[in-house]
């Protein structure tokens, strides 16, 4: 089925593929070929999805899925990012800053604690779809 | 004849420090077209894609699921005008006012509704007052839009407002971005997202049976609804959860992607001016330097033939 994970920056994927997990408000649902359309809140977290028996991961910082009359998935993210490319170092880098941040005395609004939580909530999901894929390798 | 090459050397000196202007402006308006090009080409896929999503969503849902898909008798429509900073634009703001002025008289024709215009960009208060309309509000303009969190003001208040009432449809004056050196003026309905709405120019014919059946279903648009009475589509985790979140994003969506071709129209409409003035300049330099040559010769033979006279009355 024809899948297409777009971000505002780009378009990450289109491709065929066999099968798609997404990660819901209510929890993860996995799409194969000839689902009933659906819409659905996706939460920050991993999406995985398989062409040809192996298996890819993205990681998502929230958005939409659509799975359309036709049976093709869309997913419309924040951001997203595949496996690979993924830089390790880089996302320790921005959970430890970001968790050093929250850890600082509170001297700043509610917003900027949220945007806060909001940054180390990718960090983690980052590195959680980044290690899990390197060790597959 | 000294004094008329003086003249001539002074205009071609004014027309260069002229050219040497509009060329530096060319040159900047070309690097922010070049980021501005990058940064609507770069959206255009996600709009184009959220756009789809959404009427395909429109058409196939209770109509009454979502505030933002009833519809209502129009009344009133609020119009998102967005404009540019600056000018020496050539046409551009003026195309769009023209635009918009034609919306409005076939829009009075039709329903005769009320129109209320949100302002965007300095440039468009000066000309303002052709479209005799009322400013409900005005926004400044960043020169390069590059994030959404920037245009959240407006588009808050858009929503907002026809969320309440105060507006019946939505419209987004705006220039569309074809190529470098073409953009096509834009009136774009963004609310209510209409079944079977695609990308159109100018005016919609209004559906006089949606306006029937809005009218009757008027004010049942807030009633709690679950995914099995909301149509085709299923909803995880709720009809209304959904929609909540992802209507306004998307709508916001339509009108930063509208700010972004505009921001991408203005900059290349500004560099195809710059370019035809440097052009225009350099024409009038090399005339002027004919005409400076010929002077400059005539009063050279002139004293040489004074010369030669004089010498031959003394002999």
């Amino acid at each position: 089925m024809k899948f297409q994970i777009v971000t505002p920056e780009r378009v990450v994927l289109s491709d065929e593929i066999d099968q798609i997990t997404l990660t819901t408000e209510d929890g993860e649902i996995t799409v194969l070929p000839r689902h009933i359309p659906l819409v659905t809140n996706l939460k920050p977290g991993e999406l995985h999805y398989k062409k040809s028996g192996e298996d890819f991961g993205v990681a998502i910082s929230g958005g939409f899925g659509v799975v359309k009359d036709d049976g093709s998935v869309v997913v419309l993210a924040d951001t997203a990012e595949h496996a690979h490319e993924i830089d390790l170092v880089r996302a320790e880098e921005a959970r430890a800053r970001a968790a050093k941040l929250m850890s600082e005395p509170r001297k700043q609004e509610d917003v900027n604690f949220a945007a806060l939580q909001m940054q180390l909530e990718k960090a983690l999901i980052r590195l959680k779809v980044g290690n899990k894929y390197r060790k597959l390798k | 004849m000294a004094l008329n090459t003086k003249a001539i050397k002074r205009r071609i000196k004014s027309i260069s420090s002229t050219k040497k202007i509009t060329k530096a402006m060319e040159m900047i308006s070309a690097v922010k077209m070049r980021r501005a090009v990058a940064t609507v080409l770069s959206t255009r896929s996600y709009a184009k894609l959220a756009w789809e999503i959404v009427n395909d969503i429109a058409k196939k849902t209770h109509i009454n699921s979502h505030p933002l898909l009833t519809h209502r008798q129009v009344k009133k429509v609020g119009m998102i005008l967005i404009t540019s900073n600056r000018g020496l634009a050539g046409g551009f703001t003026s195309r769009l006012m023209q635009t918009a002025q034609q919306y409005i008289k076939t829009a009075h024709i039709e329903s005769n509704p009320g129109i209320e215009i949100i302002l965007t960009g300095k440039h468009g208060r000066k000309s303002i007052h052709k479209l005799d309309q009322t400013v409900v509000a005005e926004f400044d303009k960043i020169d390069l839009t590059t994030r959404i969190e920037e245009v959240f003001p407006m588009t808050q208040l858009a929503i907002q407002e026809y969320t309440k009432g105060n507006y019946d449809r939505i419209v987004v004056a705006y220039t569309d971005f074809v190529s470098a050196i073409s953009q096509v003026p834009k009136i774009k309905q963004i609310l209510p997202l209409e079944k079977g709405l695609d990308d159109f120019l100018g005016t919609d014919d209004e559906d006089t049976v949606n306006v029937a059946e809005v009218e009757t279903e008027e004010g049942v648009g807030q009633q709690q609804e679950d995914a099995s009475e909301a149509g085709y589509y299923t909803f995880e985790p709720g009809a209304r959860v959904v929609l909540d979140s992802i209507l306004p994003r998307l709508v916001e969506m339509q009108i930063y992607q509208a700010i972004l071709e505009s921001d991408a129209s203005e900059h290349s409409a500004r560099m195809l001016t710059m370019r035809n003035a440097s052009d225009a300049a350099n024409d009038m330099i090399k005339e002027l330097n004919y005409t400076f040559n010929k002077a400059r010769q005539a009063a050279i033979t002139q004293e040489i033939s004074e010369i030669v006279g004089g010498a031959a009355a003394l002999e």
